[in-house]
């Protein structure tokens, strides 16, 4: 898994592997140390009277996880449960959360220096959620800013 | 005060633990990793025969690990009680009195985080009970008390409860005096408190809290929530018994732990919910055929008349807004039209429902006569129709909650929520169930305001009753659970006795020598019949029977019976001559039946 990039020059570069994910049809990416598992248990526990984007409570081996619907809370639509769908638990400040997505892809890995600003045509909601973007060969993809997409809605 | 809470604050960091208890934990560790090797291992062989014991090891270990675990969490209560002689030297300084105080049972444990909450309740009782209840020297001499009053504190375990009894030879509380405090202070109005009896006058002590005399005290009082709900979130109860010129005792009855609860489990939209035990009164079931008669509207609110109160009904549903938070104004009859959109929520029948709704408004008569337009007068006969009423209280307030379906009563471990899910109010927390799914844990208090039921709300209904109804006014009856035991005898018994009733089918029963017992939560529960002890018919051959659990003293007791059962208030005198006998305490006629009472701690004391 580990793939080392190393420069022509033998500097070792700031290297950061990412897990590549769809949300509905967008792709995203997120560092891969802050994912705790990534699972299918589709057994959520719905919780009424809780915030929409908040898919329900999944019983993780004892542990009480709340389960994040990333597309709604990104405002791209709902996700539908399939087989694709995973859950992503992700460790944050205060115990652990997960976010639903709609499918994995692969872990990339990619130099910090090439990750840029979010555009700031990029704005509105989805805009404050990305950390910045990364330039692959053919195309662009947000890197999610974790904290704030587990943060409470101010 | 400022400094107790400091000071639980700095107590919730650490934690003393004895070695040995800690030896022991690592020792069970060492055992599970043990087990959990031979596990994978016979699964890998495909050795069923060694997975199943595997299986039971890692059973046993676990059931170790978990006590041990909660011993950890257990402290004597002698760390609590020690702040108590110091505040009590300040006031009898301060007030001009002699007390002696005792303190016994520093040995007895309670879970960490109970006795750090009990800390201010707890010192706030004493020192209302101090300045309220202990004369000075002069007023005991005068009564021909000796001058140096006796205050005890006392801790000890009864019926799988921590209690700590707080006594005093004072002069004990005047009933009537809180009354027209709390009227003063806008807790009550004239009229709840005129309609009160004297021990729930008594129990305004509870809620008045630690004010005082003194105007400082009063508003300092104000600030802070009443030791009444200190306690009740802790799940536990307060007594007060008091007897002018003799002295005031009062019991805080405490859970062993808060990490392990009884709940009875309900189903509402397929959803299972826990209902905390210690906040469940009783569970109601209102037939079909009886809702129209049984569930009434007094203004905007659905009530249903038991035993000569109002009780507010609230849909759990509704409540929490499940999915349909737009049928808010549905009547109570309409349970089994709720269940048929659930199917098909989206249809037609979505639309007719404003309609109902206003009608609903206008009046009862007109609102039934649209349910019976609507669905058809054999619908409303359907079993299935039934509400099923969770009776639950929390603090002052007490309502009916209509959830789908009833459950088993289990012990479940409670477990926090998110982050993302602190807003909602309606939880207590949540757990998981035997099937590894999760189950939410209400909040009864919370559900109540949320639903905007208010503790004077329910005594107002409750008022309106009583001036409307001149017999339920008559306070001199008590409820009483009928229940017979053979065809032809019907028995009562006082329902606040009754702990729960549970329907066991007769091979259930397992007969032990001469001792009939069954198993219940995890262990055994004696069974009696009224037949073993009194001389009456003998117990109903039926298939089905009933077991009503009692609590006597530390343990439970099930007396088996069969239906059907009731309720109904009687009066509080019954001949306790013509029928009496051993475990029968007297007769009563109801209904034109004569009704045997039973005397549940005289069958028991036969038992043994």
């Amino acid at each position: 898994m580990q793939e080392t990039t190393m420069d022509g020059d033998g500097k070792a570069q700031k290297n950061i592997e990412l897990a590549t994910f769809y949300v509905g049809e967008a792709v995203c990416v997120m560092n891969i140390l802050q994912i705790q598992e990534i699972n299918k248990i589709m057994q959520l526990t719905p919780v009424p009277q809780a915030p929409e984007y908040v898919m329900g409570v999944l019983n993780l081996r004892g542990k009480i996880v709340t389960i994040l619907d990333l597309a709604k809370k990104l405002g791209l639509g709902d996700t539908a449960i399939d087989d694709n769908s995973r859950n992503i638990i992700v460790n944050t400040h205060d115990g652990s959360a997960g976010v639903l997505v709609s499918r994995i892809s692969d872990v990339v890995a990619a130099e910090t220096s090439s990750m840029e600003k979010p555009p700031t045509n990029m704005s509105g909601i989805q805009g404050s959620f990305f950390a910045g973007v990364f330039k692959t060969e053919n195309t662009l993809i947000g890197v999610l800013d974790l904290d704030k997409v587990m943060g409470l809605e101010e | 005060m400022g400094q107790d809470e400091s000071d639980v604050r700095e107590g919730t960091t650490s934690i003393r633990v004895n070695v040995s208890l800690l030896d022991s934990l690592m020792n069970l560790a060492g055992e599970l990793v043990l087990s959990r090797n031979q596990l994978l291992q016979a699964i890998g062989s495909e050795g069923l025969k060694n997975a199943e014991a595997v299986g039971q090891r890692i059973d046993l270990i676990t059931s170790e690990l978990q006590e041990a675990i909660m011993q950890t969490r257990m402290q004597p209560i002698g760390n609590l009680f020690e702040k108590i002689p110091r505040i009590v030297r300040d006031l009898a300084s301060k007030h001009r009195k002699k007390v002696e105080l005792s303190v016994n049972g520093k040995d007895v444990e309670l879970d960490k985080t109970i006795i750090e909450s009990i800390t201010v309740p707890l010192t706030s009782l004493v020192q209302h009970v101090f300045v309220l209840g202990v004369e000075t020297p002069e007023e005991r001499s005068k009564a021909g008390k000796d001058e140096i009053a006796v205050l005890s504190l006392s801790a000890f375990h009864e019926a799988g409860q921590v209690v700590i009894e707080l006594y005093n030879d004072g002069r004990g509380l005047d009933g009537d005096k809180l009354a027209q405090e709390a009227v003063r202070r806008n807790i009550l109005t004239t009229d709840q408190a005129q309609s009160m009896s004297e021990k729930d006058k008594l129990e305004l002590f509870f809620q008045l809290d630690s004010g005082g005399s003194d105007e400082k005290g009063e508003r300092a009082a104000a600030n802070r929530p009443s030791v009444k709900s200190d306690i009740d979130k802790l799940g536990g109860q307060l007594e007060i018994q008091s007897e002018a010129g003799r002295g005031t005792t009062i019991a805080i009855k405490l859970p062993l732990t808060l990490a392990i609860i009884p709940c009875q489990i309900i189903i509402a939209e397929r959803e299972r919910y826990a209902i905390p035990q210690v906040n469940l009164e009783e569970l109601l079931r209102i037939p079909a055929h009886l809702i129209k008669k049984r569930i009434e509207t007094v203004g905007n609110a659905q009530v249903v008349r038991l035993r000569g109160k109002l009780l507010p009904l609230v849909r759990l549903a509704d409540v929490l807004g499940i999915k349909r938070t737009y049928f808010d104004k549905e009547e109570e009859h309409y349970k089994k039209d709720r269940r048929s959109r659930i199917a098909d929520r989206r249809s037609k029948t979505l639309a007719l429902e404003p309609q109902a709704g206003a009608e609903h408004v206008a009046t009862e008569q007109e609102d039934t006569s649209s349910v019976v337009n609507r669905t058809g007068e054999d619908r409303r006969k359907a079993p299935e129709s039934a509400l099923n009423i969770v009776v639950v209280s929390a603090g002052a307030m007490t309502y009916g909650l209509i959830v789908d379906r009833l459950e088993d009563s289990e012990e479940i471990v409670i477990k926090p929520l998110g982050r993302h899910l602190q807003g909602c109010r309606g939880y207590a927390g949540a757990t998981i169930m035997g099937d590894g799914r999760i189950a939410l844990i209400l909040d009864v208090s919370n559900l109540g305001s949320m639903a905007e039921l208010t503790p004077v709300e329910a005594d107002v209904i409750a008022l309106q009753n009583q001036n409307r109804d001149s017999q339920s006014a008559d306070r001199e009856t008590r409820s009483v659970l009928l229940f017979r035991c053979s065809e032809e005898e019907s028995f009562a018994i006082p329902l606040e006795k009754v702990d729960r009733i549970e329907k066991i089918q007769r091979n259930d029963i397992e007969y032990l020598g001469s001792r009939k017992v069954m198993q219940y939560r995890n262990g055994s529960l004696t069974l009696l019949s009224i037949d073993d002890i009194a001389s009456v018919k003998p117990l109903s051959d039926k298939e089905d029977l009933l077991v009503i659990v009692f609590q006597v003293g530390a343990k439970l007791v099930g007396l088996l019976a069969c239906g059907p059962v009731d309720t109904r208030e009687v009066a509080m005198d019954f001949d306790n001559v013509t029928l009496r006998q051993t475990g029968i305490a007297g007769s009563t006629v109801i209904e034109g039946r004569t009704t045997l009472h039973v005397d549940i701690e005289e069958m028991t004391q036969q038992l043994v």
